[in-house]
């Protein structure tokens, strides 16, 4: 596993967008394989732009990313083939009358060339990663039709469906009740224990997945903290991230880390 | 009456070629305007339409001016469809929808005052060639109209036949097909162009009217009730080729242009899907 190149490896990356906002900047940070690895901060501190730099969907202003040692700018493609990723929900459209079944498989589909024709294998994986997330029946369902919570758990299992050692998933449990969220934590976890993968979640609340991440990286334009979930749980910092009312409370063992917009952070110590 | 119009259209070259021409735009209904509708593009339609008629008419004052009596109002008429595509396509690279109905309508507004800004400089005896363009008939079609409605409908469906789940999934997720190495941005510019095209010479040997009429209301009718996107492909046809079948025999019975009746049969049909679903909705 040391062999292995890190999982990404950040230096003096700066982004900015073409109205001229810096969303990153000077974000150096290191991650090793294989990991679960959770990217906190608040609304607009640059989760999904570092996903999209990683992604060579956005290039580096300043410095460079790599992921698993191939540079996001130069080396893109590579990166694509070794990626599934489920974009922030608001990147979705519901306007095609797609099943449950083709956008899980589109999970397998999008890395064949065309004409991208889906094989007995292709529909036991997109089977299985339904039966992941408790979403069996649905197989046969129109996907729009949907509540917000069951599509988040269809686009997790397209992820799952896929191949590729590194997933990435912005906001996942975005707009999921508890149960559903529970649901994409439990398959997330399961699969990570089962396989060699790593997990990249974009989150802006730790608390649903305190307990199966192994890597916190908190951003806020910058990097504000990387480390074991115990590291960021510092007041000094969590207030200066999330402002003064960010509180961190102990009990029965625990820290939660209580913020305006998250409600509680629990983790072991 | 039934006999009647059979006879009429056995012995007619003028309906034979109305009757093929029903059937060619029905295709180039479900191939083109469904996929506009799975983009959030039907819009995109009205657009080229009326940029082919702005097209045109530069071609036509190009033309009598001798400037360039080369330049065929065909041409430019394909010419400002792909300007507005490209345009359309430029602004919606990220995937948003509502930034390209800005595009669209831009570019709307700037070829019509174009057509409408040259038609002044143009010999009186030119305009309706302009006007051909948006109230064309299908009763009135010569060879070259359906050549380009042939060589509009066998292109289209090839491109379907290949790059349909490209274009379904550049309309789902442009930016998750991206990022797991699809092309995602080539697609959709093809995808595109490509309507863009075929809209305008079908609005070039139709008539806009026709156009709007079968191009985006039975898209939009089926997409409301139809659960697969093969099933919506041949919704679209079947509501596109009842309409304008219904618009033809429509015709010889009461004296109304077979687009006329055609349109208001498809927008009838967007209302009727858009009852059904409300109706099925509430059990
Ligand atoms: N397409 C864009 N054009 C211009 N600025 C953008 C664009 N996308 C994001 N930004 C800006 O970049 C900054 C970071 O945005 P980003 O989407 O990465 O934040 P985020 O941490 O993912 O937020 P959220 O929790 O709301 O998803 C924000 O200030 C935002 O306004
Ligand atoms: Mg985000």
């Amino acid at each position: 596993m040391s062999t292995q190149p890190p999982l990404i490896e950040a230096e003096n990356l700066s982004v900015k967008y073409s109205n001229g906002d810096l969303a990153l900047e000077d974000v150096t940070f290191t991650i090793d394989s294989s990991t679960f690895l959770a990217v906190i901060g608040p609304n607009g501190s640059g989760k999904s732009t570092l996903l999209k730099t990683m992604l060579g969907l956005l290039k580096p202003n300043e410095g460079s990313i790599k992921v698993l040692g191939y540079d996001a700018k130069r080396a893109y493609k590579t990166i694509r083939h070794l990626v599934r990723y489920v974009p922030q929900r608001d990147q979705i459209e519901h306007t095609v009358p797609m099943k449950v079944k083709d956008i899980v498989l589109m999970g397998r589909l999008l890395k064949k060339p065309p004409p991208r024709f889906s094989t007995t294998k292709d529909s036991e994986c997109a089977k299985a990663a339904l039966h992941r997330v408790g979403l069996d029946e649905l197989w046969n369902q129109p996907f729009p039709e949907l509540s917000g919570g069951q599509r988040q758990r269809v686009l997790v299992a397209r992820a799952l469906a896929g191949e590729g050692p590194v997933m990435m998933l912005d906001e996942p449990m975005s707009g999921a009740d508890h149960d559903s969220q529970v649901r994409i934590v439990e398959a997330l976890q399961e699969y990570y224990n089962e396989n060699q993968v790593n997990i990249i979640m974009v989150t802006h609340d730790l608390n649903p997945i305190h307990m199966v991440v192994k890597d916190v990286l908190m951003l806020n334009r910058t990097v504000m903290g990387v480390g074991h979930p115990c590291a960021i749980m510092d007041l000094d910092l969590v207030k200066q991230v999330y402002g003064p009312t960010a509180k961190i409370v102990e009990l029965d063992g625990h820290k939660y880390c209580i913020t305006h917009d998250s409600g509680i952070d629990r983790h072991d110590h | 009456m039934i006999i009647d119009i059979i006879s009429l259209i056995a012995s007619s070259p003028v309906m034979q070629r109305a009757l093929l021409a029903t059937v060619l735009v029905a295709v180039i209904a479900a191939t083109s305007g469904t996929f506009m509708v799975f983009r959030g593009l039907s819009f995109l339609t009205s657009g080229v339409a009326h940029a082919a008629l702005g097209g045109a008419s530069l071609g036509l004052f190009l033309q009598a001016t001798g400037i360039a009596p080369w330049f065929d109002p065909i041409l430019g008429a394909v010419i400002f469809a792909v300007f507005v595509a490209l345009l359309t396509a430029y602004a919606g690279e990220r995937g948003v929808a509502q930034r390209m109905e800005v595009a669209v309508g831009v570019s709307f507004a700037l070829s019509m005052s174009l057509a409408v800004f040259l038609m002044y400089y143009l010999p009186p005896t030119m305009i309706p060639q302009i006007w051909g363009y948006l109230i064309g008939d299908i009763l009135l079609l010569d060879n070259l109209d359906i050549v380009l409605l042939v060589g509009t409908a066998l292109s289209l469906v090839l491109l379907v036949i290949l790059f349909k789940k490209e274009f379904v999934y550049v309309s789902i997720d442009m930016e998750g097909s991206t990022a797991h190495g699809m092309n995602a941005r080539g697609y959709h510019y093809l995808m595109l162009i490509f309507a863009a095209v075929a809209i305008a010479l079908t609005t070039k040997a139709v008539g806009a009217i026709l156009v709007y009429a079968v191009l985006v209301a039975p898209a939009a009718a089926s997409n409301e009730i139809l659960k697969t996107v093969n099933s919506v492909i041949i919704g679209v046809f079947v509501i596109a080729l009842a309409s304008m079948l219904a618009g033809l025999a429509g015709s010889f019975t009461i004296l109304a242009s077979p687009s006329a009746i055609a349109g208001l049969i498809a927008a009838l049909s967007y209302i009727i899907a858009i009852q059904i679903k409300r109706f099925t909705r509430k059990d």
